[in-house]
């Protein structure tokens, strides 16, 4: 493996990007720019990198470890030759401008020589106060590292706590200390800068209601991940601090110091904290015991992310959270039991409740630290009121300096996908500040030369990842190790914790090396996640990466049968006999490559289209708009104005006229997709444009699908029936056009979740709240005395958007909720307008005259469109007919089929600013793959034995894809860069001539073995 | 008979039923620990001698479980499947096994729930229908060998 | 081509039910073709026999192996060093090869496991057709290159019957008829005087009316 603390010369010293802050937007930001083969350097304040998630026990909404899932893109980074990490360093001075910066960098002494360390560990058993530990709830962390995957793979000593620096020297078997090692400062040309720093979590202790850091079993929410954490002080196991005993009843309080206006608060909403509640009441129920009796105390429910409601839906109506809506004042620790009571009022009861519990835990959000507040001052960016960075109203990575861009929680509060869509976009706008086509690079990492392992004997090494709890939790590793060794040809079978960290894969490695293996079988996640990160560990050692078999003992035992940890073990075992009968046969194989067409296919021509493609264009590529209407704009044109209060209309236009004055874009209004073939990298698409229809067709690498969502128009409360009942769009519309009409109402009304969160459409629509907001302010704004009702079902004003809730509610909107079971309804008499809802505080039903209803009808999926783009591209979607991405965290742009990205509506519901966004962070993932001007065609290609062949035909024409062909020798041939490696001419050669490479016949025979041996 | 647990092979194409079924996991949603999974890149790799051999080896059922019809990332190798499974199942009728021991699913990758679905209906059918004919007759060690 | 298709299993089970050591032996030239004898079908063919004898609870030694032609005894030799090591021989191939294995081997059983159907040509994916009956007396010079002997239902040589109905054959509306087809083709041709052109009786004896067919060629024979 690379070490990441490469001599300063291997970088060409000017045209870097700087990304300040090594969490997974820094990370993704940093590994997209190396993946686009530009230049980067990463710094973290931190001695390792990894941010906020390395700490997170569980991410929603899959619910799986952080560990595993970051930790791919970890050792990535220390992969990646054009990155380097630079961790405990700090910027303290930036000179310059956009593309010719100057920055002074500070690196803190870590007095351990990186490349030196192995990291055993023997300093911290001896000399545990000097070693940097874990944050969290406790000082004797496990190990030193803030986690076992930490990259670098070093410890780090502080100096301060070091009584015998001579005594500590010696423990180093590795002679790694650096007594001498100091601060050092490094002056450095950046092109640009990105900045990802992320933001503190609130302590609740300077608030004294809630006992925070005074009551032993009230933590906060991060310190409850930390808890039920396998690398956590108890080692995964969920107790109360006090007395060491699990908790019966847990208690969650949300925005706590978030959507306050008291002493200590923020007015915000921190935007990630219904989610987590969410998540870790499931998994205390999961994981705990689903006696473990689990309540969330929340004021609204925000679970507007893609497919959250359903999330939302699951914890309450499968995992049975109780859910209470109440903003509880305070909490009482009673003294001998050290229980905590908590009163509350329910919405539908006059009387107060008050329960007991055993442990609270404080739904704490984020805040802009003072180290942050100081950067934005070295950097020369704006910050917004609360102290976040300021950015342009429709380009959220772009800060008040130019060069500077911005992503994750620094720039508002947001998840983790939000947070890799936008570290994507900051990535690919900080590369505009660099040349335009980057000179061709080695890029491949060399490897050493592979060992000849035919005709050997398989000696085969076994290693399974407990994964923390995840496997370990489960399954009886020892047991399944003693099963494996029964196999004579397996001459190593041991467990590795979590495998995929860089202490397990160099211990992987060691093994191999030192028993000489030719096979090695990982029993962990699945391999469509895990195999690459394996196939590579292999090739550093010397093998070819196809002897490796990944037996998934995660995804498909351990999580679906962890109520039946027997059968589980029972079927581990079996799957792992599968994985080490099939690995014996396996042979090496060479992947196959080909130039890459450097084109890009846009299809759909909104704002989210045109933003992609302009970003294409800009960096070269040449980039066709495909757009079914008379013209570019998409549903923005039908938008007036933003919330912030931009004219949507003067924006749009500006970018339709940009892209028709792009030299590199061709665009193709009136045009449907009818056609397409070719593979990741040599798309060919066929089109029929124009009013004629005429056909074309296009070669392209890549392809945006930016093909949008529609407005929401369900016939509900009177919608088409009634005149005055509207849409938000209709009312943003009017705002503009009739001032009069809107100054002659006297009652408005507003209904929320209209089509949205309902059994046929079952998740939010995300910009209604906001709409609503936008609308209610501009009415107030034009016409001061109309009372506006807005009738609601949860508030989400996420994030900084809650400033206008605030507002509305300040200038007199009234809110009025209603629920599923009594909803609303509209009727007219003589003309006029009356809405008919319960309230809920007065315990009594009321009806509300009104001149206008407006609906907040949200968006839905243009079902046809991604039905037919599906069914032609082969395009996975939701159960609501969006597109699906590849993985809802970590890669929430790219699609499951490689050369496909995502942005905008089609993928869910947002705002203009998000959409753009994604599409910056589509448009700079599509860079990434066509930065690598050749595609990797893999081994699994179909091969036939001349010797055998018979001639048929059968597999020409078979082929879905005209492949083969009977050649001048007269048997069939099957070309492997064309060979798409689906095997149906494997499976139909009447002569077993043929065969698929990595999957041969032999190869599945012999895991159908594996699995009835006994 | 009552605590009979079948053996059942589930060949899943890497595109759909298998991430379906990672993702059944993800969501934790469970199924019969009976069925065990051979990935495949597609479900028209799938031999009728593949269906043939796992029943002589000693599953009790076996089934290939390919994408939605339309939706093969290979085109039509799920419509090869069913075509094999279907001759499968003629042969296992002339020699007097149920034709329902083998069988063809189609799902999306985004379907979990229908991963779990299917895997639980199948091993119900086989469970109701016994231990493989192979087995009956006392020479399971055979039809391990 | 030699067309032939799998003999129901039912039988195949019967011949062989004496036997505990069976060598099934495919062959790689029209069987494969036509996905009757092939490699492939020979292990299928093998796993289904495995399996009824699973259900019989008895045990069957199969030994697979296909040869490049089973019509030549160079290739027949191929099977000498198992032939002793099997109680019968079951052959995927057509007639000629089935008889080539038991005229070589003549202590061991041999059995057919296809029935041989027809010369026949593919009409696509998985489809052939009956276009040759080896008559030894070739007409499609002169019937626009389509045979009546193969495709007439009775091999009638001077047009067609009276059960011809718009265009197709008496035994069915999925035949053709032959006759039909041919003055199609010489219509195209330009050629329909042909038609009027009469055929002598036949002279079945070169298609086998005489006995066996034998074809020495002096210059090659040994």
């Amino acid at each position: 493996m690379q070490k990441n603390n490469s001599s300063e010369n291997a970088l060409s010293p000017d045209r870097r990007v700087l990304v300040i802050g090594g969490g997974v937007g820094g990370i993704r930001a940093a590994l997209d720019l190396a993946e686009s083969r530009r230049d980067v350097l990463l710094i973290d304040k931190s001695y390792a990198i990894g941010g906020l998630m390395t700490q997170l026990d569980r991410t929603f909404p899959t619910n799986n470890c952080d560990l595993c899932t970051v930790s791919p893109y970890l050792s990535q980074g220390a992969r990646e030759r054009h990155l380097e990490i630079k961790p405990m360093t700090s910027l303290t001075k930036l000179e310059g401008e956009a593309g010719a910066f100057s920055a002074t960098l500070v690196t803190e002494p870590r007095y351990i020589d990186t490349d030196k360390c192995t990291a055993c560990g023997e300093c911290a058993k001896q000399f545990p106060e000097a070693v940097r530990v874990t944050p969290g709830l406790d000082p004797r962390a496990p190990t030193c590292m803030r986690y076992p995957q930490a990259t670098p793979f070093a410890f780090s000593i502080d100096m301060a706590n070091v009584t015998d620096i001579a005594a500590l020297k010696k423990v180093c078997r590795a002679d790694a200390i650096l007594a001498d090692d100091t601060r050092s400062e490094t002056v450095m040309d950046v092109a640009s800068v990105v900045l990802c720093v992320g933001a503190d979590l609130f302590d609740p202790a300077v608030l004294d209601n809630y006992g925070g850091g005074k009551f032993d079993n009230v933590v906060t929410g991060l310190e409850y991940e930390r808890i039920m954490s396998a690398s956590g002080p108890f080692q995964g196991n969920l107790v109360r601090k006090s007395d060491g005993r699990r908790p019966k009843k847990v208690a969650w309080i949300q925005c706590v110091g978030s959507r306050g206006i008291n002493k200590g608060d923020v007015p915000y909403c921190s935007g990630v904290c219904c989610m987590y509640a969410l998540k870790e009441a499931m998994v205390t129920r999961e994981r705990f015991g689903d006696d473990i009796d689990t309540t969330i105390f929340f004021m609204d429910m925000r679970t507007y992310g893609k497919d959250y409601e359903l999330y939302f839906n699951r914890a309450r109506d499968e995992y049975k959270i109780r859910m209470i809506r109440s903003r509880p004042h305070s909490i009482v620790e009673t003294a001998d039991t050290k229980n905590l009571s908590i009163t509350y009022a329910l919405e539908d009861k006059p009387v107060q409740e008050t329960e007991e519990f055993d442990m609270v835990v404080l739904s704490t959000g984020f805040r802009v630290g003072e180290d942050t507040k100081n950067l934005a001052g070295v950097l020369g960016i704006d910050r917004n009121p609360y102290d976040f960075a300021a950015t342009h109203p429709f380009n959220p990575v772009l800060t008040s300096k130019p060069g500077v861009y911005v992503c994750g929680v620094i720039e508002s509060p947001k998840d983790i996908p939000e947070t890799m869509v936008q570290a994507s976009a900051a990535a690919a706008m900080a590369v505009t500040d660099l040349p335009v086509v980057p000179k061709d690079r080695e890029m491949d990492d060399i490897f050493p030369l592979e060992r000849d392992v035919r005709g050997q004997d398989p000696k085969i090494g076994v290693f399974v990842c407990d994964c923390g709890f995840e496997i370990g939790g489960v399954l009886d590793v020892d047991k399944l190790l003693a099963a494996a060794k029964i196999h004579p040809d397996v001459a190593v079978a041991r467990a590795v914790g979590y495998g995929c960290s860089s202490e397990s894969m160099a211990n992987i490695e060691a093994m191999i090396k030192e028993n000489n293996l030719n096979r090695v079988v990982i029993g962990g996640c699945s391999p469509r996640t895990h195999e690459t990160k394996f196939q590579d560990l292999l090739q550093r050692v010397g093998l070819n990466k196809y002897l490796v078999e990944i037996v998934n003992l995660r995804d498909q035992n351990t999580w679906t049968h962890m109520n039946t940890p027997d059968r589980a073990q029972n079927k581990a075992v079996k799957l792992l006999n599968v994985g080490i009968s099939g690995v014996r046969k396996n042979r090496p194989l060479v992947d196959h490559t080909l130039p890459m067409s450097q084109n890009a296919l846009v299809v759909g021509g909104g704002v989210t289209g045109m933003t992609a493609a302009l970003k294409l264009a800009d960096q070269g590529v040449k980039t066709y708009i495909v757009e079914r209407a008379p013209a570019l704009g998409g549903l923005a044109r039908s938008i007036r104005k933003t919330i912030e209060g931009e004219d949507v209309g003067v924006f749009v236009q500006g970018l339709v006229e940009k892209v028709a004055a792009h030299d590199n874009i061709q665009v193709l209004t009136r045009s449907i997709i009818v056609d397409h073939s070719g593979m990741p990298g040599l798309f060919k698409t066929g089109i029929q444009t124009g009013v004629r229809m005429n056909y074309m067709q296009i070669d392209h690498g890549v392809t945006v699908l930016a093909t949008g969502a529609m407005a929401n128009r369900p016939a509900q409360y009177g919608l088409g029936t009634f005149p005055d009942v509207m849409t938000q769009l209709e009312m943003d519309s009017l705002l503009e056009d009739d001032a009069a009409r809107i100054q002659a109402m006297e009652q408005v009304v507003m209904i929320q979740c209209v089509g949205s969160r309902e059994p046929e459409n079952p998740n939010c629509s995300r910009i209604c709240c906001q709409a609503a907001m936008k609308n209610a302010l501009r009415i107030k704004e034009i016409s001061p005395d109309t009372q506006i009702y807005v009738l609601y079902r949860d508030m989400r004003t996420y994030g900084f958007q809650e400033e206008y809730y605030r507002k509305a509610r300040d200038l007199g909107v009234k809110f009025i909720r209603f629920s599923l079971e009594m909803r609303p309804k509209v009727v007219e008499t003589d003309n006029m307008l009356a809405v008919h809802t319960h309230d809920f505080i007065l315990d009594s039903d009321i009806e509300i005259a009104a001149d206008c209803v407006v609906l907040s009808t949200g968006l839905i999926a243009d079902d046809e469109t991604t039905e037919d783009l599906g069914l032609m591209f082969h395009l996975p979607r939701t159960i609501d007919n969006y597109f699906l991405e590849d993985h809802v965290k970590l890669r929430p742009v790219d699609m499951a089929q490689r050369g496909f990205f995502l942005a905008g509506t089609a993928h869910s519901p947002k705002t203009i600013r998000e959409s753009i966004t994604q599409a910056q962070a589509a448009a700079g993932r599509a860079q990434t793959l066509l930065a690598k001007k050749e595609i990797n065609l893999g081994a699994c290609v179909a091969k036939v034995d001349p010797d055998k062949c018979a001639s048929c035909l059968v597999c020409v024409r078979a082929c879905p894809f005209d492949v083969p062909f009977i050649n001048a020798e007269g048997v069939s041939q099957i070309d492997a860069d064309k060979c798409h490696g689906c095997g149906v001419c494997a499976g139909d050669c009447p002569a077993k001539a043929i065969q698929l490479l990595a999957y041969e016949d032999d190869q599945i025979l012999a895991k159908l073995d594996g699995l009835f041996e006994r | 008979m009552e605590n009979f647990e079948p053996e059942i092979v589930a060949f899943c194409c890497h595109y759909c039923a298998y991430t379906a079924a990672d993702m059944a996991g993800s969501k934790r949603i469970s199924y019969p620990s009976n069925v065990k999974i051979i990935r495949v890149p597609c479900t028209g790799k799938v031999d009728a001698i593949h269906l043939m051999k796992a029943l002589e080896k000693g599953a009790d059922g076996v089934y290939v479980a390919g994408c939605l019809a339309g939706d093969c990332h290979f085109k039509n190798g799920n419509l090869r499947a069913q075509a094999r499974v279907d001759r499968v199942k003629k042969i296992l009728t002339e020699l007097g096994w149920e034709p329902e021991r083998v069988a063809m699913v189609n799902m999306s990758a985004g379907m979990g729930e229908k991963f779990a679905e299917t895997a639980r209906e199948f091993t119900e059918t086989i469970k109701k229908l016994g231990p493989s004919p192979g087995k009956l007759t006392g020479n399971e060690s055979k039809a391990a060998s | 081509m030699i067309t032939a298709e799998q003999k129901p299993i039912q039988e195949i089970i019967q011949y062989i039910a004496p036997y505990g050591r069976i060598l099934l032996v495919g062959c790689n030239e029209c069987v494969t073709v036509c996905a009757a004898g092939g490699r492939k079908e020979v292990g299928l063919l093998a796993s289904a026999l495995h399996l009824n004898s699973l259900k019989q609870g008895k045990t069957i030694d199969i030994k697979e192996i296909t040869l490049e032609r089973q019509c030549d005894p160079e290739y027949v030799e191929e099977l000498a060093p198992y032939i002793d090591g099997a109680d019968a021989v079951v052959s995927m191939a057509c007639g000629c090869g089935v008889q080539s294995v038991a005229a070589r081997y003549k202590t061991s059983p041999v059995f057919p496991a296809v029935n041989t159907r027809f010369m026949g040509a593919s009409l696509g994916q998985g489809v052939w057709a009956e276009r040759c009956k080896g008559c030894g007396d070739c007409v499609l010079g002169i019937t626009g290159g389509i045979c009546p002997v193969a495709r007439c239902s009775k091999h009638l040589l001077n047009g067609p019957c009276g059960g011809t109905s718009n265009g197709q054959c008496e035994i069915g509306p999925e035949t053709d008829c032959a006759w039909r087809l041919i003055w199609e083709r010489l219509k195209e041709l330009g050629m329909e005087d042909r038609y009027e052109d009469l055929m002598n009786a036949k002279d079945w004896r070169p298609g086998g009316a005489a006995g066996p067919g034998k074809i020495i060629r002096e210059d090659l024979a040994q």
